[in-house]
């Protein structure tokens, strides 16, 4: 979890706003959000081959990703969980 | 690579061929193959979104640049609004609606991979005109033009040109049950007032896809004019 929390804050400073502060908690979209449309899909496409160099598959367009409450993209943090899930889920 | 759905006939086959002739490098998706045409065919049912998923990521995986996505995969049923099974309402929407938007939902990220590409759908001359007896193939298609426009937004900005071309009566198997009559009827409103063939279409289908249409998208194109 720790190695996948570091590589998706990594990967999210990257593709933030330039000058956005990118922490574990950090919004990823909504509002106060730190990624634009287009920042949000070349992140899901990175992490996409994050997953294949490990020899797992993300889905970032499953129901859970959708909802507001529980969607993975609200913080690095939850992004990382549902990496580290998936990974489990598969292995 | 351009992939094809609904490539094992009507419009899809011919798209396919076309291309497949022209020297693309081609693959047609059909639920059931075909093991006589020129280019490959692959069994896939674009209304099992699992499946979808698993064929792109397989091409994902495999480095496969896919640089279009056609998809001509569609089903029709002519019957009055009052008589339609709420069944056969389901199965078009099912195909026609969903089956291309979960095509374009795992194909686009190969075509941003690519760096862009081309998306086009297939809608029918029926949604303009209305036409009675056609309220829920209508409605499907309706929903296919309506998707692509906003999806022509969303992808504009990943280089990725998403467009619809609406035939009107095209000698396919889809036409089978419309009688002569009722074709010449559609015909007539069309602007052009003849019928096109599935040539015509894979004719639309290389302007799109040439670079010389990079200023085209979100557009429905109506064969004939309406």
């Amino acid at each position: 979890m720790d190695e996948f929390l570091e590589i998706v804050v990594s990967l999210v400073k990257q593709f933030a706003k330039p000058g956005a502060t990118v922490s574990a908690e950090t919004p990823l979209i909504g509002e106060d959000g730190n990624l634009d449309s287009m920042a949000l899909v070349e992140l899901c496409l990175a992490l996409e081959d994050f997953a294949q160099e490990r020899g797992f598959n993300f889905d970032w367009s499953s129901d859970d990703a959708m909802s507001r409450s529980r969607s993975f993209f609200r913080s690095p943090r939850a992004l990382a969980l549902e990496l580290s899930h998936q990974r489990q889920l598969q292995e | 690579m351009i992939v094809v759905s609904g490539a094992s006939r009507g419009i899809g086959y011919e798209v396919a061929r076309r291309l497949h002739e022209r020297g693309q490098s081609v693959v047609g998706l059909s639920r059931g193959g075909r093991s006589d045409a020129d280019f490959p065919v692959d069994k896939l049912d674009i209304r099992d979104d699992v499946a979808v998923s698993r064929y792109a990521r397989r091409l994902r995986q495999h480095g496969i640049r896919v640089d279009a996505l056609i998809n001509a995969a569609g089903i029709a049923s002519m019957n009055l609004a009052l008589m339609t099974p709420i069944g056969v309402t389901s199965d078009l929407l099912q195909t026609n609606f969903l089956g291309t938007v979960s095509a374009c939902k795992h194909f686009s990220p190969l075509l941003i991979r690519a760096g862009g590409g081309v998306i086009i759908n297939f809608s029918t001359i029926a949604v303009s005109l209305h036409l009675e007896g056609e309220s829920s193939y209508v409605a499907s298609k309706a929903a296919v033009e309506a998707y692509s426009r906003v999806l022509a937004r969303e992808l504009a900005k990943h280089q990725v040109r998403v467009n619809c071309i609406a035939p009107g009566p095209i000698e396919t198997a889809l036409l089978r049950g419309v009688s002569a009559n009722q074709v010449s009827r559609i015909v007539d409103r069309q602007l052009l007032k003849h019928q096109f063939k599935c040539s015509d279409v894979a004719d639309l289908v290389e302007i799109l896809l040439d670079n010389r249409a990079a200023s085209l998208t979100g557009h429905v194109f109506h064969l004939g004019g309406v």
